[in-house]
């Protein structure tokens, strides 16, 4: 007896195109204006010029990486930022924060400088990895509560897990925020991770990342259910999901989950939905990606969206963003390149740091 | 009672049949054979590993650890009915059982003895005297080798099924493990892969309440494990574990929906582990009134009883079977202890390919 063939999800077959049903699940949701009503001004023209310098400076690295001086890989986080600032933003200064490649956005918002970006980038000795890592691979736990990313997506839930654990142990009520993309949800990491959170109670914010692709991957070739928020309840964790291009969305929706922490203890996933507008990384064309929906997500810009909002609800004009937007660029110009005049570190640097150097280890990053 | 003592493979499958249930909805039984043969499975299989946990082990008899599945076995037996066997490999299903399936051996037609063999890590066992225990397997019987690593076989049965979508059968796979394997990020990758594929699998998971030492409760923050398939969009459902015919009917319905191209389902059965972690363990960790109270559930004096209720099965026949799979161990025992050890040398055979 043959298998009845209609039965088959042709989306799921290895190697076909995306089907209709693919292409309306990985279509964006509906989105209006934002809303912030009674948010001070002052803030709203923070958030905003956080957003604007975390394109800004990725469109500069962008540019370097093109020129050749970047060392290794560059992974944009174009059309995801609201989800990095946002969910950073909704953070106490001291709880537990660790970024992944695509959240610039965060270590902008901990305080992190362009110009410190710039030196790790090019792999720069005055860097803060002196020079020994290229992409975003560095945090400082004591200084910035920032715990460096892992290259091997999802083995960072499980870290945060131990680091909210630790905190628990010695009393104090911090949270503890990562993120993970719609690939990294597949990771036995992510199971482990989340399981252990819910299971030792642990005030976990996972944030997962739903960008549509997992390098060439379409998400629905990636999980069965429609939205990664409904693994929440198969954990015992509470869950939601909102629109990642909308930076008030992603603020509240963080706050609710810190405020759980706090009082419960307990973890929180949130789904933020939004769109790789970019290949997987610098190099890639993403040709595999119908244009059809990056036209669609192109629509929910989150930066567009936000400066939409500002000048609708006359907390800036338009001269002022562009204003804002030049003198970002200029200053970015300069720090990019004094940057590049900074020195390359010496061969004997590799040898440093191997096996265990007590003063070497300490964190010098940040100077100040 | 000869017909049922036959192997699944030459009895063939039962008839089904619907019957109302206590609860007042229809599930799927088998026919009277049927029951009859899996209360005979049921009871060699808690023979067999009482004969090696609690003799042969004490004994010395056996080489490396020895892990039962006392308490469980409708768990196994109740799945396992629903295998098709012909040896034809173009039409058989494949099982990827956990280390507390040993029903699904015997069901399958491995031979108490080549069994005890390999507890006894004789030249005639599965692995030929390399490993003991219930690693063992023999596509031969459709059995994937139990994997030790727990979790590691949930993707490897994934594999199976996807071979068996990719050729257009309509084969399935029978995946089992324990609720401890279930918090194995393996697990994780192996269920998320076949629900995306809607691959032809059922997932099986014995929930015995322990992990070793650790409770159901410090192992997952859900209140059934089954809830577990709200993450992978397919249906979850849980069985009393100790109900051979509450597990028959649920697996029945989970192979008909993996045979049909509908996908993968996650069936949790709640039975409790009758013993420590393995032999050495006294499993001190247990509150012992928790084993008083699911040996009054046990599923061997369940099934008999309800054999009894419906007349299939008097005191006469019960000690003809009890007797009849005494004599059988005691033969198969002495046929193992007769089996030789392997030579030194072959511990170089079958590491590379041959």
């Amino acid at each position: 007896m043959r298998r009845d063939e209609t039965s088959v999800n042709p989306d799921r077959e290895i190697g076909r195109g995306l089907s209709d049903d693919s292409m309306r699940r990985m279509m964006p949701p509906p989105a209006g204006p934002l809303h912030a009503a009674g948010w001070p001004r002052a803030q709203l023209r923070e958030l905003h010029r956080l957003l604007r310098l975390n394109r800004s400076v990725e469109e500069k690295l962008s540019v370097l990486f093109r020129q050749g001086h970047i060392v290794g890989g560059f992974y944009s986080s174009l059309g995801q930022e609201a989800i990095s600032v946002g969910t950073a933003w909704a953070l106490a200064p001291d709880d537990l924060l660790a970024p992944m490649i695509r959240n610039i956005g965060s270590l902008l918002v901990r305080g992190v400088s362009p110009a410190d970006l710039f030196r790790q980038f090019l792999g720069r000795f005055d860097g803060p990895t002196r020079g020994k890592d290229g992409t975003l691979h560095f945090g400082n736990v004591r200084k910035r509560a920032l715990i460096g990313p892992i290259s091997h997506l999802g083995t960072l839930i499980p870290v945060m897990v131990g680091a909210g654990l630790a905190a628990r142990m010695r009393g104090e009520r911090k949270v503890a925020l990562t993120y993970i993309g719609d690939g990294g949800s597949s990771t036995g990491y992510f199971h482990e991770g989340l399981n252990l959170a819910a299971v030792l109670d642990i005030p976990l914010i996972l944030i997962v990342e739903n960008n549509g692709y997992a390098y060439s991957v379409p998400t629905p070739r990636q999980f069965a259910v429609n939205s990664l928020a409904e693994r929440g309840p198969a954990y015992g964790v509470a869950s939601e999901s909102v629109d990642g291009t909308d930076l008030f969305a992603v603020i509240e929706a963080t706050r609710r989950a810190v405020e759980r922490g706090r009082r419960d203890g307990s973890p929180t996933l949130i789904e933020c939905r939004a769109f790789r507008m970019k290949g997987h990384a610098e190099h890639d064309d993403m040709r595999y990606v119908p244009r059809e929906l990056l036209e669609a997500w192109r629509k929910l810009d989150p930066l567009d969206r936000l400066e939409k909002f500002l000048v609708e609800e006359g907390h800036a004009t338009r001269k002022e963003i562009e204003e804002l937007t030049r003198e970002i660029a200029v200053t970015l110009d300069q720090e990019a390149a004094a940057a590049l005049e900074s020195p390359l570190p010496p061969p004997e640097e590799a040898l440093r740091g191997v096996y265990r150097e007590p003063r070497y280890e300490e964190p010098w990053w940040p100077i100040s | 009672m000869a017909d049922i003592l036959k192997p699944v493979r030459a009895a063939g499958r039962p008839r089904d049949r619907v019957v109302g249930a206590r609860d007042g909805s229809n599930r799927r039984e088998p026919d009277d054979a049927g029951l009859l043969r899996m209360l005979y499975y049921m009871k060699l299989t808690r023979a067999i590993e009482d004969r090696i946990e609690r003799k042969l082990h004490r004994q010395g008899k056996i080489s490396g650890g020895v892990y039962v599945s006392r308490g469980q076995e409708a768990i196994s037996v109740g799945a396992a009915m629903h295998i098709r066997h012909t040896g034809n490999d173009e039409i058989d299903d494949i099982i990827s059982p956990s280390h507390r399936d040993m029903a699904i051996f015997l069901m399958q037609g491995v031979t108490p003895e080549r069994i005890l063999a390999q507890y006894m890590a004789r030249r005639t066992g599965l692995t030929r005297g390399r490993d003991g225990n219930m690693h063992m397997g023999d596509m031969r019987y459709r059995l994937v080798a139990f994997i030790s690593h727990l979790g590691d076989s949930i993707p490897v049965a994934a594999g199976t099924a996807l071979t068996f979508k990719m050729r257009g059968t309509d084969q399935i796979s029978f995946c089992f493990f324990g609720e401890g394997a279930s918090s194995r990020g393996d697990w994780h990758e192996g269920v998320n892969f076949a629900t995306v594929q809607r691959l032809p699998i059922v997932f099986i998971c014995n929930n015995n309440q322990y992990a070793y030492s650790t409770p159901v409760s410090r192992q997952m923050a859900i209140e059934r494990f089954s809830d577990r398939a709200l993450a992978y969009a397919v249906p979850g459902e849980t069985v009393d574990g100790n109900d051979v015919l509450a597990v028959y009917d649920a697996v029945g319905r989970s192979v008909e929906r993996a045979r049909q191209g509908q996908g993968p389902t996650i069936l949790e059965c709640v039975t409790f582990r009758m013993t420590g972690h393995s032999a050495h363990d006294d499993a001190g960790y247990v509150p012992p009134h928790l084993f008083e109270e699911w040996a009054h559930k046990d599923p061997i004096d369940r099934l008999v009883s309800l054999l009894g209720e419906r007349s299939l099965l008097d005191s006469a026949a019960l000690d003809e079977m009890d007797g009849r799979i005494a004599v059988e161990l005691d033969e198969a025992v002495a046929w193992a202890e007769r089996q030789p050890f392997p030579e030194p040398e072959e511990c170089l055979h079958g590491v590379y390919g041959e």
